[in-house]
């Protein structure tokens, strides 16, 4: 178990050197130089000086590994450089924002997790009853709402039309807790919807799935009850793939969460990333893609992890 | 020795394990030193438990799989030394019928599709001539020609594996490996299938490696009989007298294992489980499990020796099994 | 000869019309009508619906309807053609990593995975930072995005396809290897990646939205769904109907796309229409107390298991009135070809039946170790519980599947246990190890911790039998226990189950099912005979295989190799054989069933549909007008 977990843990580590060679080369793969790229637009050219001065400012004029090893080196710091725009530190921003977006996300999972399993394992166990045909068509609708089409109509409904909750914003927890919950009630609903969607339809696939199995017939020839039968020989054996698509699922997740926390105006990430994108403010997106793309590598390396708690065969693998 | 058409000398080969450590790289050996011949119109059984290597051996006698060495001499021509399109055009001379009838023809093609793959390949039967040999080959396997424009899904078990055979005789192959050609059928449409193949080899003088586990089965079809244990030969010779007297503690072990509607003598029974061909015994392979192993056993590999008419085994031991000599 | 048609499945057909249908609208409407999408009318801003504008107007007066309709054209375009893109590279890589191997694997898996550890809409993020925001920047990232996923699905289905039989068949004809990637490979792989067509042409329409939401996207002037809900945002209270016209758009076509690709799934993977069935069907309660004769532990008396169809297809019998009876200490053998129903049988007794067959007629009784005997495929299920395990048991066939691989073995046999008497966790794996130990497993007490995979499929069986008579059960089912294993462990194995009856301490009757006669010799006092669904034959063993009555039995004895040890190949030596194959259940002949396979069939086995005769004096039995057994008049009567 232990040389498992350190062989997967190696591998997340080479993962992620592979993940910032390429956030760091992205840069210089596309020909011509990297400054006048980044400062252009609709196909005018920047003056030289300006050229000249963001050369200077991100180091471009020293020779390529050395600028290579110090992002590296730069990155375990967690120091990603300076914005482009306002000069701030990227790291800094970055720990102040990240905390917030993680809260979210963690909150749409629960939810989901918490609804997501129970529905699927009671449709998967009654596959075209009436509970699960209703609740298999609603579920073919959530998964075609986007995140923000869910989100901007849930701001018209429940903060324009209702007005039960606020449109958006934060506060933090520490200054007033209530209001802190209210401004995070709809975001992480809408967050957590579409995961639901997502692990309504694994648990119910993969419940059908294992219920038709031969260890299945042994255990009600066995003369176990129905509820443990369910419980040892089928749940049990349902969750690990749950389990790994979410792990997947995280990465797409992470991404849409960009949406959600613009609409909610939640000052977690996206914001940042949404604005130097638009300002093209290159260390600062290199930044968080850097990270967010590290915490996706290590989500799934938990998730390898549970799994094989789960199942003893992967370890063999 | 009568003249040869296929012989494999000292053939190896390996696989990758599937135990990938990050660092460590292992191979498990499934084959070690096998030597073979068939002659033209022989066919040679090749018998042994699931994981001794049967299947891997006739692939690699086909060059479907490359081994790690040794060498596979088909009519006298060193087939190591072919380039990838010579060996392809070769190919018309061996060819290979599969166990699962099931699997062995794609779902999307017509009988006709499959069979004229086999001879456009090969530019065979050409043109207006290609029709009634596509018949000629039904007819051959006792399918209708009608079948011909039909989807495997549309044939029961039986009548695919008979098309797999219709295949492979479509080139018109000198020697054919049949891997498990009969074991997933039921005991009337095996021996239909093998009354079949019986049939083709007198009426054709094709050569066949014929591989099965069940050994009333190889004594019945085979001229000679070949047992592999752990990817080693243990014991070759006329396949009654194998089946009747067998020489070595292993095949004796088989055969007395065999269900039959005759009431047998004691069985020779085995201890313990097949050990990992990862770390086999020393000496001979058989040693942990050979109701007969004595202190020597485990001292070096028994060759495999010359003991009676055409009759080898790899044992060391003459003083067992007297039926045998 | 009929050859097969195109045709579209009737699941296809509603999504495959809506598909059309919105696809359609969005590039003919505008070709018939005339819209202007970009026109600017200030003052009409924000207008509800009018006959010149149906679906009214928006910040600036433009009108909506004809937004819609071009911005779903630039939508659906920018998804196609990057999903298209992302197909071919994807496929080609997919496909060329997985049929040569080697470095082109090594190149095209990792390239693959590298992108897939990026969040995607990061990843695009990351381009339009470099490249500026564009529709050819977004087909661009589109394609990127999403190629990954392509050369995982083709480079996994050529891995499972290329060493299929037939693909092996191929290559060992000499096919050259371009012609075996295009004509075999790439045909059997074709359906998962139109699956994932449609996947990624809906996951593009949303990331596409998605950024031009965020003003990333498709830019200005140029109309886009994602850009139409950004705008109406800022005039959402006063005109919520703004809002509505675009998401609705949008969600319409990923759900159409999405309707799409779950019935192609159903169509192109028929596993997934049976994944309405349970392993084991739901009993309906009911039946009083069945019958059992004197000295018989379980007994089937014209049993009837028919398999609903559906509503379209009548249903079938596919085991017809089969009796029989499990006497007390006895074993008995129930052979038969494939299909012949020997399983279903046993189920039956056991209360397992698969859902959709169901007993029709006949009796079914199991006896207890105390109380009345009971119909299992009758009782209500916590009654059942109580029988099942505790007085009849059943080991199968697959000794690899029927253990639960997450589940420790101890863990599963003290479950058992616990499940039929109230006995605590030590003593329970006390009994466990012990029974672990009488079936010769050695380290017993070692290898109540072990999971299945750590054990050889014998050592499994010998788990499998020994968690059966855990609770000492009277009945124990056997279907075809030795099937998967090598000769010398299912010799092991029938030692095993031989010796059984005189271990097992109460007394123990046998139900051994097998296709081979050899192994029903060596452990059978009693043998019946199944043939497409009836018995054909039964009676003691050894004067059933030395002296068969039924033409059946006797060709099926006949036909195996290990009863003609006289005969050789090379000497010109053939096998007798029975023509022909089983017929399928709804294909039976009229009158006796064996007639087509039958070397005796007379005209009159046409018409008559003969009885099990049973013999006056002694205990045989045979479905044949010909038999011994058979009343003489029956022949007589007819053949004049
Ligand atoms: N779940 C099912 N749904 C529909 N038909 C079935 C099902 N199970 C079995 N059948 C059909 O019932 C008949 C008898 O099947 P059964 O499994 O009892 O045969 P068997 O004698 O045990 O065969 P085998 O030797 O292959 O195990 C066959 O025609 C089979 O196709
Ligand atoms: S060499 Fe020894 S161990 Fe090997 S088969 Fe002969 S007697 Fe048995
Ligand atoms: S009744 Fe006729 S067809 Fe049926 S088994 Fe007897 S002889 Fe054959
Ligand atoms: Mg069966």
């Amino acid at each position: 178990m232990l040389r498992f977990a350190l062989n997967r843990a190696l591998s997340a580590g080479l993962m992620l050197l592979v993940v910032g060679t390429v956030v760091f080369s992205i840069l210089f793969l596309v020909p011509g130089d990297p400054a006048e790229l980044l400062l252009s637009s609709d196909g005018i050219t920047a003056s030289p000086d300006a050229i000249a001065s963001l050369r200077e400012e991100m180091g471009l004029n020293k020779p390529l590994l050395a600028q290579y090893g110090e992002f590296l080196v730069n990155a375990l710091r967690f120091d990603f450089g300076v914005s482009l725009i306002d000069k701030a530190s990227v790291g800094d921003t970055i720990a102040t924002r990240l905390p917030r977006t993680i809260e979210l996300i963690l909150a749409g999972l629960v939810l989901a997790a918490l609804t997501g399993i129970p529905a699927g394992t009671y449709a998967g166990l009654r596959p075209g009853r009436r509970f699960d045909r209703i609740a298999s068509a609603v579920n073919a609708v959530l998964i075609s709402l986007p995140g923000f089409v869910i989100g901007t109509l849930f701001i018209y409904i429940f903060a324009q039309f209702l007005r039960w909750l606020p449109a958006g914003g934060y506060t933090s927890f520490f200054t007033d807790p209530w209001l802190h919950i209210k401004q995070l009630t709809l975001p992480a609903i809408t967050v957590g919807l579409h995961l639901f969607s997502i692990i309504f339809r694994m648990t119910r696939a993969s419940v059908l799935e294992m219920r038709g199995n031969d260890w299945v017939r042994t255990a009600v020839a066995k003369g176990l009850s129905r509820k443990l039968v369910v419980r040892r020989h089928v749940l049990r054996n349902a969750l690990g793939p749950v389990i790994t698509v979410v792990g997947l699922q995280m990465g797409i997740l992470l991404g849409s969460t960009v949406l959600i926390e613009f609409i909610y105006n939640w000052p977690g990430l996206s914001g940042y990333l949404v604005t130097a994108v638009q300002q093209r403010d290159y260390p600062s997106v290199r930044g968080v893609i850097l990270v967010v793309s590290a915490l996706f590598i290590l989500i799934n390396l938990m998730v390898e992890l549970l799994y094989s708690m789960l199942d003893p065969r992967i370890r063999l693998e | 020795m009568p003249e040869k058409l296929v012989e494999v000398v000292n053939l190896s080969k390996s696989y990758q394990s599937a135990k990938k450590g990050l660092f460590r790289k292992s191979r498990i050996p499934v084959l070690r030193n096998v030597d073979l011949q068939i002659a033209p119109g022989e066919i040679l059984g090749l018998v042994g438990e699931s994981g001794s290597g049967k299947s891997t051996l006739g692939k690699a006698v086909l060059k479907l799989i490359d081994a790690d060495e040794g060498d596979i001499v088909f009519d006298g021509q060193n087939l190591g030394g072919l380039t990838t399109s010579q060996l392809r055009a070769r190919r018309k001379d061996m060819q290979i019928i599969f166990q699962d009838p099931y699997a062995s023809l794609d779902p999307r093609k017509t009988v006709r599709a499959a069979l004229s793959e086999a001879l456009e390949t090969h530019g065979l039967y050409t043109g207006d001539a290609q029709e009634p040999r596509l018949e000629a080959l039904m007819k051959m396997v006792g399918l209708s020609a009608e079948f011909l424009g039909r989807l495997p899904h549309e044939f029961s078990g039986g009548q695919r594996q008979r098309i797999g055979i219709a295949r492979a005789l479509a080139v018109e192959p000198r020697f054919i490996v049949a891997d498990e050609a009969v074991s997933a059928l039921d005991v009337s449409i095996q021996a239909q299938v093998l009354n079949l193949l019986a049939d083709l080899r007198r009426d054709t003088g094709v050569a066949m490696l014929f591989i099965s586990h069940d050994l009333s089965v190889v004594r019945f079809i085979s001229d000679r009989v070949m047992v592999l244990y752990l990817g080693r030969v243990m014991e070759v010779g006329p396949a009654n007298d194998v089946h009747f007297a067998p020489a070595h503690p292993y095949t004796a072990a088989l055969v007395s294992a065999e269900p039959s509607l005759k009431p047998k003598g004691e069985r020779i029974g085995l201890k313990g489980e097949i050990p990992s061909p990862m770390n086999p015994p020393s000496g001979c392979v058989f040693r942990s499990r050979c109701p007969f192993a004595i202190g020597a056993c485990d001292e070096k590999i028994p060759e495999l020796r010359l003991i009676g008419q055409g009759r080898y085994k790899a044992c060391i031991r003459d003083d067992i099994l007297k039926g045998a000599e | 000869m009929k050859s097969k048609r195109f045709s579209i499945p009737g699941r296809m057909v509603l999504p495959t019309v809506l598909l059309t249908l919105f696809v359609g609208t969005m590039f003919i409407a505008p070709l018939i009508f005339t819209f202007d999408a970009t026109k600017i009318a200030v003052s009409e801003r924000l207008a509800g619906p009018s006959w010149a504008h149906p679906l009214g107007q928006d910040g600036f007066g433009r009108d909506r309807l004809a937004r819609v309709l071009y911005g779903g054209q630039v939508s659906l375009t920018v998804a196609f053609v990057a999903s298209l893109i992302a197909l071919a590279i994807g496929t080609f890589v997919g496909l060329i990593g997985a049929y040569f191997r080697g470095p082109f694997e090594f190149i095209a898996m990792r390239v693959s995975d590298v992108v897939l550890y990026f969040p995607p809409i990061l990843l695009a993020l990351l381009v339009v930072t470099i490249f500026g925001p564009g529709v050819t920047t977004l087909v661009a990232v589109l394609a990127l995005l999403f190629f990954p996923s392509f050369s995982r699905i083709a480079y996994s289905e050529t891995m499972r396809v290329s060493v299929l039989d037939f693909v092996e068949a191929s290559r060992a004809l000499g096919t050259a290897p371009s012609r075996i990637v295009a004509r075999t490979v790439l045909p059997n792989i074709m359906g998962p990646i139109l699956v994932q067509f449609s996947l990624t042409a809906a996951a593009c329409i949303t990331v596409e939205s998605g950024l031009s939401f965020l003003g990333l996207g498709v830019v200005p002037p140029a109309p886009s769904w994602g850009q139409m809900i950004r705008s109406a945002r800022t005039y959402m209270e006063q005109d919520p109907f703004g809002i509505f016209v675009p998401c609705a758009a949008l969600f319409l076509a990923i759900y159409a796309i999405n309707l799409f690709v779950d019935r192609l799934r159903d169509v192109l993977d028929p596993k997934g229409q049976l994944e309405g069935k349970d392993a084991v069907s739901a009993t309906k309660d009911g039946a009083g107390t069945p019958e059992l004769g004197e000295g018989n532990v379980a007994e089937l008396r014209a049993l009837t298991l028919t398999l609903d169809r559906g509503a379209d297809l009548p249903p079938v019998d596919l085991v017809k009135d089969v009796s029989m009876a499990l006497r007390a200490n006895q074993n008995t053998a129930l052979v038969g070809e494939s299909g012949s129903g020997k399983s279903l049988t046993a189920l039956a007794l056991m209360g397992l039946l698969p859902s959709g067959i169901q007993p029709t007629s006949g009796q079914i009784a199991v006896g207890r170790k105390a109380g009345t005997p009971v119909d299992l495929a009758s009782l209500a299920p916590h009654a059942a519980e109580q029988v099942r395990g505790n007085d009849i048991a059943m080991i199968f066939q697959e000794p690899m599947t029927s253990l639960n691989p997450v589940l420790r073995i101890g863990f599963q046999m003290t479950e058992a246990l616990q499940a039929h008497s109230d006995i605590d966790r030590a003593e329970a794996r006390e009994k466990s190890i012990a029974a672990l130990q009488s079936v010769g497993i050695p380290e017993a007490a070692s290898r109540f911790d072990a999971y299945p995979h750590e054990l050889s499929g014998g050592m499994r069986q010998r788990v499998m039998i020994a968690m059966a008579l855990l609770a000492e059960p009277k009945v124990l089912i056997a279907d075809e226990p030795t099937t998967a294993l090598d000769v010398t462990i299912q010799a092991e194995i029938m030692d095993l189950l031989r010796d059984l009856r005189s271990s097992h301490g109460s007394g123990l009757s046998m139900l051994f099912i097998s296709h081979n006669l050899g192994i029903v010799a060596d452990i059978a006092d009693w043998v019946v005979v199944m043939y497409s669904g009836e018995v054909v034959e039964e009676g003691p063993t050894d004067q059933i295989l030395r002296d068969p009555h039924h033409p059946y039995t006797r060709a099926l004895l006949e036909s195996m190799p290990s009863a003609h040890e006289d005969l050789h190949s090379a000497k010109g030596d053939r096998l007798d054989t029975i023509k022909g194959t089983p017929p399928l259940p709804h294909l039976r002949p009229s009158g006796c069933s064996s007639r087509d396979r039958c070397p005796m069939a007379q005209p009159v086995c046409a018409t008559i549909h003969p009885d099990l005769y049973r013999a006056t004096s002694g205990t045989r039995a045979a479905r044949c007008l010909f038999a011994p057994e058979a009343p003489e008049h029956l022949i007589q009567k007819e053949a004049v």
